[in-house]
């Protein structure tokens, strides 16, 4: 005999038996529990991620408006929101107006150019010029080299290109020399490159002869221009002025891109919570199901406890213990695997899904883990609650003489 | 240890009132080997049932112990068997997700047993001549086996009453008699015990036996007529 096999024998090594020597007849309780947990988990793992990088883009951008010509509002907002390649422009005079409008503490002109394919790049990326003298955002957010100002033929880019400071990028025949990169946003910016106002014009000019395709940016005119308020003034109130004064813009405000892509992750989050509720809604009366099955099945077994002498509680605790236990083995796998799916794929959702995204913060991520948890725990409640109840009423002796017969 | 009067189980069905157990009345003393004769569906099976609190009766008391078990709430009636009576079925009645040893651990759950009930479950499997088999799981033991560990099971708690509903009948002469003489053994160590059965060859290991026939009990005092008579059948 091996004495070593079971030390003193207790609730939870019963628990554990009885869940681990019947794993075929588990094995689709955890899968259901998987899938609640995953589907719960991925929805809040899209939204807070969704949400949390729209948070820090905005408080990283530094600007309290941006000012864009007002055909152009829905690209600009994709530009800055997924950095989805365009170009567009407004005259130049007004980015001299808005600089005096009052309440205007600092004004930043920017270029958007849609580039073609570069050699860096899987995907073609956004290009922003800037006038160095006057932006007071891109500096702020460099990962690498932070404060270097741009120089001739010098490029800043976002964290989502794959290339290193010191390396040579190629964009419409011209080349540009990597000297900083960005933190990561989760928005357009990851997928934009930064360059001055003279050296976009160069590559513009160089292009008809240099590119596959001509370049044509027009002198005088600007895409955007971000606006810092100063202190003391509303910036909708500024915003509303520099749209009275220079017609033909648009003002876009961070609470007002922020509604913006509330209403788009809105209905996505709409069909990620819908189909969190399915998922748990047809889960419940299966599950229950499956426990009223395994319930029949073991209610020789159940009986033959009480007959030595379980109270009924004890018997209750078991089948809740043994539902709880595969609740929570599923819902860590389901979360496990949901993770691991997300994380992967997660610039390809952002793309689909049209919203910036970034991964939440291990705080935002545990949160949701638990939330997970504890609703795949709630089902197991509820679902073994009803075969528990049948099992506790009926009578036990009646029960083992009909497993005899 | 048991006194019983005035004891009926009756059964309602769609079309009639079926009466299991008709006014039985029953004492069984401290030290005593009783054994209950009847066929199958005679009502010994639910009479036995009611003596260990796993049926309520539909009249009638039943004191074990000096408890009245009729007005006691089903805990208290579960902490009873928990810790002053042992069962054994007629099947095995083993947990098949545990072993042999831990089945014989499984009242730890109800009893605090203490520590030393491990020690305790290892001498009794030795007792019933289970000791190699102690990590054997029930699927992998004979009929005859089966029935030596759920007996030890139920010798855990130490009861001072050993209540066995047929143990002995799915099994072989040899076993069935290997399972007697271990009740006899049992019995002369002070346990007191009864069991029903349906063989009559069993009489001579009783010291009381009582015939009960189509619900009704009734107290023999002359074995020799149980061999033969209106309430068992010999075996071939």
């Amino acid at each position: 005999m091996n004495m070593n096999s079971s030390s003193e024998f207790g609730f939870f090594r019963l628990v554990w038996r009885n869940l681990s020597n019947r794993p075929y007849r588990n094995i689709a309780t955890v899968f259901a529990f998987a899938i609640i947990a995953a589907t719960l988990f991925s929805s809040q793992y899209l939204v807070n991620g969704a949400r949390e990088s729209l948070d820090a883009g905005m408080s990283r951008m530094g600007a309290d408006i941006l000012v864009v010509p007002e055909q152009y509002a829905a690209a600009s907002q994709s530009v800055i929101l997924i950095g989805q390649p365009n170009s567009f422009f407004f005259a130049d005079e007004g980015f001299g107006k808005i600089s005096r409008i009052p309440g205007v503490a600092k004004a930043s002109p920017q270029i958007y150019i849609a580039t073609l394919f570069a050699s860096c790049c899987a995907a073609p990326v956004q290009m922003i010029a800037i006038d160095p003298e006057h932006d007071f955002t891109v500096s702020s957010w460099l990962k690498q080299n932070p404060g270097i100002k741009l120089g001739k033929d010098d490029m800043i880019i976002g964290s989502s290109i794959v290339q290193n400071v010191g390396n040579d990028l190629m964009f419409y025949g011209h080349t540009f020399h990597v000297v900083g990169i960005l933190q990561r946003t989760g928005m357009g910016i990851d997928n934009s490159v930064f360059v001055r106002f003279e050296d976009a014009f160069t590559m513009a000019d160089e292009s008809e002869l240099k590119a596959v395709k001509k370049l044509t940016i027009p002198r005088e005119k600007v895409s955007a221009v971000l606006v810092q308020v100063e202190p003391g003034y509303s910036p909708a109130e500024v915003a509303q002025e520099i749209q009275e004064q220079v017609p033909g813009t648009k003002t876009i405000t961070p609470s007002g891109l922020l509604n913006a892509v509330s209403g788009q992750l809105g209905a996505v989050t709409r069909i990620l919570v819908g189909s969190t509720l399915a998922v748990t809604i047809v889960a419940i009366p299966l599950l229950g199901f499956i426990s009223a099955m395994v319930a029949h099945e073991r209610m020789k077994e159940i009986s033959i406890l009480r007959a030595l002498g379980a109270k009924k509680a004890l018997v209750m605790n078991i089948m809740l213990a043994e539902s709880f236990s595969l609740a929570i083995i599923g819902g860590l796998i389901g979360i496990g695997a949901a993770m691991g799916i997300l994380v992967f794929f997660q610039d390809f959702i952002a793309v689909t899904l049209k919203v910036p995204f970034s991964m939440p913060s291990p705080l935002s991520m545990m949160v949701n883990g638990a939330g997970a948890l504890l609703l795949s725990i709630l089902v197991a409640g509820l679902s073994s609650l009803y075969p528990a109840v049948l099992i506790n009423r009926s009578e036990p002796y009646a029960a083992i003489r009909r497993g005899e017969s | 240890m048991i006194q019983a009067s005035g004891l009926t189980k009756a059964y309602h069905t769609k079309n009639s009132d079926v009466v299991a157990v008709d006014d039985a009345r029953i004492e069984v003393k401290s030290g005593e080997f009783v054994l209950i004769l009847g066929r199958s569906g005679s009502g010994k099976s639910t009479l036995l049932g009611m003596l260990a609190g796993l049926i309520r009766p539909s009249s009638g008391e039943i004191s074990v112990e000096g408890l009245d078990i009729t007005t006691l709430p089903e805990d208290k009636i579960a902490e009873l068997r928990a810790r002053k009576i042992g069962f054994v079925f007629q099947f095995s009645g083993l947990i098949p997700t545990i072993t042999a040893l831990e089945n014989v651990m499984l009242p730890m759950l109800f009893c605090s047993g203490g520590p030393g009930c491990r020690t305790r479950a290892v001498d009794l499997l030795k007792k019933v001549g289970m000791s190699d088999r102690a990590d054997a799981y029930p699927r992998t033991l004979s009929s005859g086996e089966m029935k030596r560990v759920a007996i030890a099971r139920a010798l855990l708690n130490e009861p001072s009453l050993l209540i066995a509903d047929e143990p002995t009948g799915d099994l072989d002469v040899d076993t069935e008699l290997e399972i007697m003489e271990l009740f006899r053994q049992l019995n002369h160590e002070g346990t007191t015990i009864v069991m029903v059965t349906h063989n009559p060859e069993l009489v001579p290991y009783a010291t009381r036996t009582y015939g009960m026939n189509r619900g009704k009990l009734v107290e023999n005092t002359n074995s020799a007529d149980m061999c033969i008579g209106t309430y068992g059948s010999t075996r071939t």
